[in-house]
């Protein structure tokens, strides 16, 4: 196999993928750093938004990538209802408590997802896309989207964290919980925003994952443990991490056909979280230890 | 003159268990107040029942002629108290810079008057301004940790052992600073574990031992006094 057949079909499909990875891996290491739990319904949540955009496709009848920012708004809303709802109440027990109560709303997600869109996979738009060539690489334009709006979002929120007051407030409440209450911070403010963040980068990522495959009612919790070992592997609480993360889970996946059957692929994200948890538990970009 | 914050027989502490008992003290405008006394003597309990952080079973606490006693910590910081604990007091991994503008967090407007107003008592921090906190050496980080609770312009700062881990060079320094801040308006409250020192420099002194209120007066006067130089200073 010669270098290009390797970029065309591992590594270009491993960086789409990655990017998908990446966008819901922020959301995590974000909630992971300022609310301090695992987020278990993040999956769900990137499918409900992928089905929100597939909703506005069908029912407005506008193009896919218009769909999107409808979907991130839309989902951003509904993740802030859900932690008014569920997560708030439990904040001041123990967090194990809200770990599984996000179990259950993920379930919950699922759920009116199937009761709504049914079961059957579906797609945004019909039809196959070829690939263009440049230079004898094979891109789709979806992928270029897919990329490109990752790198738009991500770095959106990098400037957000490091130039905005209410940004570098939820770095300080991911720093330093009990000195930022002391410094007169808002901390439900600061998780309001956490969860508009992680709500949108989930749609994001669901709708790309829906824009790139295919859309079904598992496709996000499926998701769950290769975004979880992206942003570990990245660092707790480090965004560039958890893009680097994904990036590097998504290409290990795609590499990984080379060398074990594919129905085994979905394996690679879960060696990668064990063999970093054992060798580094902060992460390549040094992360807190949780 | 009244007294800036004034501590009436307070009793009170974590869940349950009371830490203080009875404990009252005083502080005045543009004065060093220092707490000294035995290891779990109650100590830093006192300085955080200023800040609303343990539950009071009795008495009451007065800043500037107002009961702040029941108040919220976030509502005591926008009065005029700010409190520097012993551990964990800074972002680090946050810049020197984005420390102090945390610390002003509720200022409106512009922020530039008190950054100047910090760097001018700490010319080492705007050197450095935008070193991440974390990679700092310990009086250093204490300075900003400083620097971050006078981002508000208090009337009072709370200073939970300021000294705590650094060299005799740092802990001069750190005193030197107090009374620079002092100097410029603010009153200070300070637990402190080097008795000795801290009794020299400061304008007066409290004694607590076992939660309660053992012995005041001036920072001289509780040096010459034999009980307490027998209980803590080593004789």
């Amino acid at each position: 196999m010669d270098i290009l057949e390797l970029v065309n079909f591992y590594i270009i499909p491993g960086i789409v993928l990655g990017s998908i990875y990446a966008l819901g891996a922020v959301g995590i290491t974000l909630v992971f750093a300022i609310l301090r739990y695992a987020h278990l319904a993040h999956g769900d949540l990137a499918t409900l938004g992928a089905f929100v955009a597939l909703a506005c496709v069908t029912a407005l009848g506008i193009s896919p990538l218009l769909a999107l920012p409808m979907a991130i708004v839309a989902t951003a809303a509904v993740a802030v209802g859900i932690d008014k709802v569920f997560y708030e109440h439990l904040r001041n027990r123990p967090k194990i408590v809200t770990v599984m109560a996000s179990l259950g709303v993920a379930l919950m997600i699922r759920s009116v997802i199937q009761v709504v869109w049914g079961v059957d996979t579906q797609t945004y738009s019909r039809g196959i896309v070829r690939p263009e060539d440049y230079f004898g690489l094979r891109i789709r334009d979806r992928e270029f989207y897919t990329v490109f709006a990752m790198l738009l979002l991500v770095g959106g929120l990098q400037l957000f964290l490091t130039r905005t007051k209410w940004g570098k407030a939820m770095r300080a409440m991911s720093d330093n919980p009990n000195l930022a209450l002391l410094s007169g911070i808002d901390n439900k403010k600061v998780v309001m925003l956490t969860w508009l963040v992680a709500g949108g980068l989930c749609a994001a990522a669901g709708y790309f994952l829906g824009l790139n495959t295919e859309l079904k009612s598992l496709m996000g919790w499926s998701m769950l443990l290769p975004m979880f070992a992206a942003a570990i592997l990245g660092g707790v609480g480090r965004v560039e991490g958890a893009v680097l993360g994904g990036l590097v889970v998504g290409i290990a996946e795609e590499l990984s056909v080379l060398w074990i059957p594919s129905e085994y692929k979905a394996a690679m994200a879960f060696v990668i979280l064990l063999f970093m948890l054992l060798v580094r538990p902060t992460g390549l970009l040094k992360g807190k230890v949780l | 003159m009244s007294a800036l914050l004034s501590m009436e027989n307070l009793t009170g502490g974590y869940g349950d268990a009371d830490v203080l008992e009875d404990v009252s003290l005083h502080v005045d405008p543009d004065e060093i107040v220092v707490i000294v006394g035995p290891n779990g003597a109650g100590k830093s309990t006192a300085m955080k029942s200023v800040f609303g952080l343990l539950t009071i079973r009795g008495g009451r606490m007065l800043f500037d002629g107002e009961d702040i006693t029941t108040w919220a910590p976030n509502r005591i910081v926008q009065r005029g108290i700010c409190y520097v604990p012993q551990v964990d007091n800074i972002f680090r991994e946050m810049s020197i810079h984005e420390n102090l503008e945390m610390g002003g967090f509720l200022k409106k407007g512009d922020l530039s008057a008190a950054y100047d107003r910090v760097y001018t008592l700490f010319p080492d921090l705007k050197e450095r301004r935008k070193t991440p906190a974390g990679r700092l050496s310990g009086g250093q980080r204490q300075m900003v940790a400083m620097g971050r609770a006078l981002m508000l312009d208090p009337k009072l700062l709370l200073l939970d052992e300021p000294t705590a881990g650094l060299s005799p060079k740092y802990m001069e320094q750190i005193f030197e600073i107090c009374r620079d801040v002092r100097d410029t308006g603010v009153a200070i409250l300070l637990v402190e574990q080097h008795a000795k020192q801290a009794l020299a420099f400061a304008d007066r002194g409290y004694v607590l031992a076992a939660g309660r209120n053992r012995h005041e007066g001036s920072g001289a006067d509780l040096l010459a006094d034999r009980e307490v130089a027998e209980m803590f200073l080593g004789g």
